[in-house]
């Protein structure tokens, strides 16, 4: 399931390709760079209006995302204040999708923090203690990384009562595996700089020289690696809803959404369109950006 | 030799994950007289101490014995895996085949034009693709192709072959994605290096060149890939089984979990750990044919 893998990404490797890439993370950006920037960006844009649609929206619709409005059942797109029309038993259709894809982010978010934070410490600890230790604790990384995960998480969902909790934590534990290499990576790098080894000699304590010297020099690469687990936790999330085994009713994800309209496809083509549509959306603008992330920071 | 012990890890590990589960599987709609249920429970050997009961398990599993299934009363579980690995196994098997030859091809054409507006698209492509979840593309394609263009069935098993185009599509495709990607990157590499440059300087074709000496040590980030890939094909299956309505492992697995089929359950994951397992090794195999380096080790 864990699509993401430790290899060099294939964009600005070709010759001719770098140009484009050094503009966005030059130390002195001139003028003329800056309206470039921001189009550049528009994955990021993208996932940022539809993070306040998913916000605002429900506050201003008439109608909420659990609320059946018994006179239009399956109503057409337009057809009074349902914008995007009403599902199978009457609930709109556009309060459903802001709903879900609120429950998506949010539970993608907590996830992602889950997997960064098991991720950080495993991967810190192997690389600054290294040796046996170091062996040991990637060597387990490498098992996990050939299991299938997938069944765990769903034995866990299956038997643990399906708990919005669970899911994130569930699939925060499964995420955290890329996490944990890269950062052992970059700390066995940083171990040997100068600064590092003058605060040792210092007398510094460990955790001190980790949490002030090392982990700030570490946070990009983390924060590429995070947002790159986002689109991987939403998959998973959806892939557990959509079983029927993630996000439970009278609460709604878009894996939720999409399971209701592949459901109801051959009445309502549109269920299925609208959240399958905007899921792929987020993922694409998810994953395009953190891969530019990563490239900039590996 | 880490394969046994990694696959008996799983097994107990689902074992006693299936046993920590509140509710049983005799439990329906109408609650059965208490001696009835322990009835069942001492026929299926429910009523021993839980590693006694993994132990069985296990001495039986060694002897290809899955036990029987606790809700399909009338199937062994071995039954019900011969019924749904074949499908699993083609849907799977179709799926990576397919997957290789669009992600090896688009990946290396995108090499030949690095940098140009074809590279740029099937990059892009190829990203877009691996954001593809099955469950959101499948339906898609059933609608689309099945019940708009009414070219492919839409679920079931159809005459011929024409029913496992679209769930292989749909599985195919997020790994068709990384694959490109993994190929240009590694052609990128490997083309800059001392013995490409030889071979030029020698007048070997372009042709020659990148299919001889560059296409094979490029693959070895796609062989390390394999692995991840086959664990990622199996957990679609399980959608695209659900999708399309096919009788395969990952439809049993789910519906198992969900009715507490206990020895149905156990009986998936443990083939599908086997599975994955047999992959890998498989793709060290592969490793070591494209690197000759990596045979050593």
């Amino acid at each position: 399931m864990s699509g993401q893998k430790p290899h060099p990404s294939p964009s600005g490797e070709g010759p001719g390709v770098g140009q484009s890439k050094t503009v966005s993370h030059s130390p002195t950006p001139t003028p003329p760079l800056k309206g470039r920037g921001y189009s550049k960006h528009w994955p990021l844009w993208v996932v940022l209006v539809l993070i306040a649609l998913a916000l605002v929206l429900p506050a201003l619709l008439p109608w909420t995302y659990d609320q059946i409005d018994w006179d239009a059942v399956r109503a057409p797109a337009f057809s009074g204040s349902h914008i995007f029309g009403t599902d199978e038993i009457g609930r709109d259709r556009l309060a459903r999708l802001a709903a879900g894809t609120r429950v998506t982010l949010m539970v993608a978010i907590a996830a992602a923090l889950v997997s960064l934070v098991v991720g950080i410490a495993w991967g810190a600890t192997a690389g600054w203690v290294g040796g046996k230790v170091d062996e040991a604790m990637m060597r387990f990384v490498d098992a996990l990384y050939a299991l299938p995960f997938m069944f765990i998480v769903i034995l866990l969902m299956v038997i643990f009562g399906r708990s919005i909790l669970l899911v994130f934590v569930g699939i925060g534990l499964v995420e955290w595996l890329t996490m944990a290499r890269v950062v052992r990576g970059q700390v066995m790098a940083l171990k040997e700089r100068p600064f590092i080894l003058a605060a040792e000699a210092a007398g510094t304590p460990p955790l001190t020289i980790i949490l002030k010297h090392v982990l700030p020099n570490i946070a990009g690469v983390a924060l590429a690696y995070l947002m790159l687990t986002v689109p991987q936790v939403v998959m998973v999330e959806s892939f557990l809803s959509f079983l029927g085994l993630g996000v439970q009713e009278p609460l709604t994800s878009l894996g939720i959404l999409v399971k209701e309209g592949a459901d109801d496809m051959d009445m309502t083509p549109l269920g299925l369109l609208l959240p399958g549509g905007l899921l792929v959306l987020l993922l694409v603008c998810l994953t395009i950006e953190g891969e530019r992330l990563r490239d900039i920071y590996s | 030799m880490t394969a046994i012990p990694t696959l008996l890890a799983i097994i107990l590990a689902s074992f006693f994950l299936m046993r920590l589960a509140p509710g049983g599987p005799f439990d329906g709609e109408r609650p059965l007289p208490p001696e009835t249920q322990a009835a069942l429970q001492t026929a299926y050997g429910l009523d021993k101490p839980l590693w006694e009961q993994a132990w069985l398990y296990v001495s039986r599993l060694v002897q290809g014995d899955f036990g029987p299934s606790l809700v399909y009363r009338d199937f062994t579980v071995s039954e019900l895996v011969a019924q749904g690995l074949p499908i699993s196994l083609t849907l799977g098997g179709l799926a990576i085949t397919l997957a290789l030859l669009i992600g090896i091809s688009a990946g290396l054409f995108a090499a030949v034009r690095a940098g140009k507006a074809a590279d740029k698209t099937i990059m892009m492509l190829a990203t877009v693709a691996t954001a593809l979840p099955t469950f959101v593309t499948g339906p898609a394609l059933a609608l689309l192709l099945g019940l708009w263009l009414g070219l492919l069935p839409v679920s079931g098993r159809g005459e011929g072959w024409s029913w496992l185009i679209m769930p292989v599509v749909a599985l195919a495709l997020p790994v068709s994605g990384a694959i490109a990607k993994l190929t240009r990157a590694g052609l990128a590499t490997v083309l800059k290096q001392d013995h490409i440059r030889t071979a030029r300087a020698r007048g070997l074709s372009e042709t020659k060149i990148l299919f001889k000496h560059g296409l094979r040590p490029a693959l070895v980030p796609v062989a390390s890939y394999l692995g991840p890939a086959a664990a990622g094909l199996l957990t679609g299956a399980v959608v695209v089984e659900t999708v399309f309505g096919l009788p395969g492992l990952g439809r049993y697995f789910v519906q198992g979990a969900l009715n507490r089929d206990y020895p149905l359950v156990l009986g998936v994951v443990t083939l599908y750990a086997a599975l994955i397992i047999l992959f890998n090794l498989f793709a060290d195999l592969i490793y070591g044919w494209l690197d000759p380096r990596m045979r050593e080790g």
